[in-house]
């Protein structure tokens, strides 16, 4: 088992990102030398970073890397992580975990934004906050996260589960704006309130605890289920396209 | 001496008709312009030459010492921001994009806080768009959303819509429907033949309920959607399916109220479905004269539009992370240039706050907000008046705009020609 700390060393200009895709669990199994980037310039990661590694791991599996200090500034940690975990001890800046296909990475503290981008598999668990666009697409893309599983503990900003074309998405807090716009496939749960959810639907399910506000009013009403013991009401939508998919919310209001 | 055929630098419209009368190297009236357009032909009060901040003082500098204060600003920052480019032309884009690739910075333009939705909408959905002159002369149903072209683009109506008659519109106001959808009644709404009054932050809402009505399945809708009565948006529908060719276009309102660029993608959806009936399209009110044409550079040279991120070398845009007013606010750059725009006018306050904190370069005619938050300026010739240029008219067409008055001043195009030049002899020697 390897055993990885890495921590944030004091900058001069704090607020200027670091590109850190480079940190995932597999680069340092190949003991190559590791580049960060602080925005335009290439730095060997150990100048950003107090490097500490114990142990020793002949598969990713087996490497765990744990980030403390002021890391809300660091982006893309874990891009491309296959195997492995990643525990940050605070805040995570944004992109972490984009295009992850398995593994953990776990977070103390709040999430900027796109985290889980275009996610394919693993799990992503964050005890704060997620910001906007948590477990969503890229610009212009058709499909968002495909596989895997993103819990949030605290509320997701807008946009969350954006494109959602596989996988599970919850949130136990609340859900900004636009939750699970252009939905396609899999599942978004969001156990607190959020905003006009699910513009636009093809398929896939939501389910919403709380209240959605503001909901649309292109999706048609089929009923009510029981889900643990309370009732909820079923929608099929959304019928400004063709779409198939299932809105499940505990209750509603309508910008009428 | 009277010079026609002018091109108005002010708005997306570029009015290529204008007359303007110069005496004694001074452009002293205007034929057919707008008063948005006349004010800024007669405009004065332009700045003598270079300033620097000195303390609390400002001190008149020459073009070379700014020149040399901007080069040495943009070699020395981590994450350059190169800001603006709306209101110059595409000649000079051309060369702050050859900088921003080689200083590894970030180059970004006005329309990250305009029309920026309505770009990240078209590269989800496409975009079904035509040129003026289609609409002027075939398009018999109008739609202005969210925006008031009577105050931000006066012309708009004259030579294209209510009032153009075109080749299939003998009688334009006769033959000619308008509708207007916005929150509150305007100028533009009183011109309207039917004025949709929706409430704030219930565009997606309502252009849904319209997309559901075209597909058939307007009877799950309630009796109003967003303050608007059900009977009125089907009384739009058929409106629009009877058109032989209609015409959206859309402004600020749609853009940038909640939803954003979905608000725009959920208005092509309608223009797209609208297409299975008749003939259909949308358009963007662009604002600056030459914002599309920053888009256009921009993407025939990085492959995108705007916020375009050279750190790594290689072309990366994300809005949300790349552009201006996130960059800003979150104190990303240590550096900033700023050519042929105000941000100081129109971004929120932390962003100003982490501008005055930073080395600031701004390059235009005049004093502005952003004077104040700049460590040196540097005034330039106006494209279309003591420049000329390339510019791009809110349709995608590139209209050539001309020079009316000789002036001493240097073209934007060859200030950045000679900063990029010197930043060329350091990286590239």
């Amino acid at each position: 088992m390897m055993r990885v700390s890495l921590a944030v060393r004091p900058r001069k200009k704090p607020t200027i990102p670091i590109e850190a895709e480079t940190i995932t669990p597999a680069s340092f199994l190949e003991g190559a030398e590791i580049q960060v980037w602080r925005g335009n310039r290439e730095l060997p990661l150990d100048e950003v970073f107090a490097v500490t590694i114990e142990g020793a791991a002949d598969r990713p599996e087996d490497v765990e890397i744990v980030l403390s200090g002021d890391t809300s500034r660091m982006k893309r940690v874990g891009e491309y992580m296959d195997a492995g975990r990643i525990v940050i001890d605070g805040d995570i800046g944004m992109h972490c975990g984009n295009f992850m296909s398995g593994g953990v990475i776990e977070i103390g503290g709040n999430a900027d934004g796109w985290l889980g981008r275009e996610m394919q598999g693993g799990t992503i668990i964050c005890r704060g906050n997620a910001a906007d666009y948590c477990a969503a697409g890229y610009r212009g893309g058709r499909k968002g996260m495909t596989g895997g599983t993103v819990e949030i503990f605290g509320n997701a900003g807008d946009f969350a589960a954006e494109n959602l074309a596989g996988g599970t998405v919850i949130i136990h807090g609340n859900a900004g704006d636009m939750a699970g716009v252009e939905l396609h496939d899999g599942t978004l749960i969001i156990k607190g309130d959020c905003r006009r959810p699910c513009g636009n639907m093809s398929g896939g399910v939501c389910v919403i605890y709380g209240i959605a506000y503001d909901m649309l009013p292109t999706f048609r009403k089929m009923g009510t289920e029981i889900r643990d013991g309370r009732e909820f009401l079923s929608f099929t939508g959304d019928i400004a396209n063709r779409g198939k998919g299932n809105l499940i919310v505990k209750d509603c209001t309508y910008q009428d | 001496m009277i010079i026609k055929d002018t091109v108005c630098p002010f708005c997306g419209c570029l009015c290529d008709d204008i007359e303007v009368t110069v005496e004694d190297g001074k452009i002293v009236a205007t034929d057919n312009a707008c008063t948005l357009g006349t004010s800024k032909f007669l405009g004065d009060h332009r700045m003598k030459s270079p300033i620097r901040r000195v303390g609390k003082e400002w001190k008149e500098i020459s073009y070379d010492e700014a020149i040399d204060y901007t080069v040495d600003m943009l070699l020395d920052a981590d994450r350059p921001l190169l800001y603006g480019w709306s209101g110059t032309h595409g000649e000079a884009q051309c060369v702050g994009v050859h900088m921003a690739e080689l200083l590894k910075g970030v180059i970004d333009n006005t329309s990250s806080v305009c029309h920026g939705p309505s770009i990240l909408a078209i590269q989800e959905v496409g975009h079904p768009g035509c040129t003026l002159g289609q609409v002027k002369n075939r398009a018999d149903i109008i739609i202005y959303w969210g925006c008031n072209p009577i105050d931000a683009h006066p012309r708009h109506l004259s030579r294209y819509t209510r009032y153009a008659n075109g080749f299939f519109l003998e009688n334009s106001f006769r033959d000619r429907k308008v509708i207007v959808v916005d929150v509150r009644k305007s100028q533009t709404t009183n011109l309207a033949d039917e004025f949709v009054q929706i409430k704030p932050g219930c565009d997606y809402a309502v252009l849904s309920a319209l997309r559901a009505i075209v597909r058939g399945k307007g009877d799950d809708l309630p009796r109003t959607v967003g303050g608007v009565q059900r009977e009125q948006l089907f009384r739009i529908v058929d409106l629009c399916k009877k058109a032989k060719f209609g015409a959206v276009y859309f402004g600020l309102g749609l853009t940038m109220t909640a939803g954003k660029y979905k608000n725009i993608r959920n208005a092509i959806e309608l223009v797209d479905e609208l297409n299975r009936h008749t003939k259909f399209t949308i358009s963007a009110m662009r604002g600056h004269y030459n914002v599309y044409g920053s888009n256009e550079v921009n993407t025939w040279m990085t492959g995108y539009p705007f916020g375009i991120d050279f750190s790594r070398g290689i072309a990366f845009y994300n809005p949300g992370e790349t552009t201006a007013v996130d960059i800003l606010a979150r104190k990303e750059c240590d550096a900033c240039l700023i050519v042929a725009s105000d941000p100081a006018a129109h971004f929120p306050r932390p962003c100003i706050e982490h501008l005055a904190e930073i080395p600031v370069v701004q390059i235009d005619p005049y004093a502005n907000a952003t004077t104040a938050f700049c460590d040196v300026q540097i005034p330039v010739g106006i494209t279309g008046i003591d420049a000329a240029g390339t510019a791009y008219r809110m349709d995608g067409v590139p209209i050539r705009t001309k020079k009316v008055l000789e002036t001493a001043y240097p073209s934007d195009e060859e200030i950045l020609g000679s900063v990029y030049a010197r930043i060329q002899e350091v990286r590239q020697p």
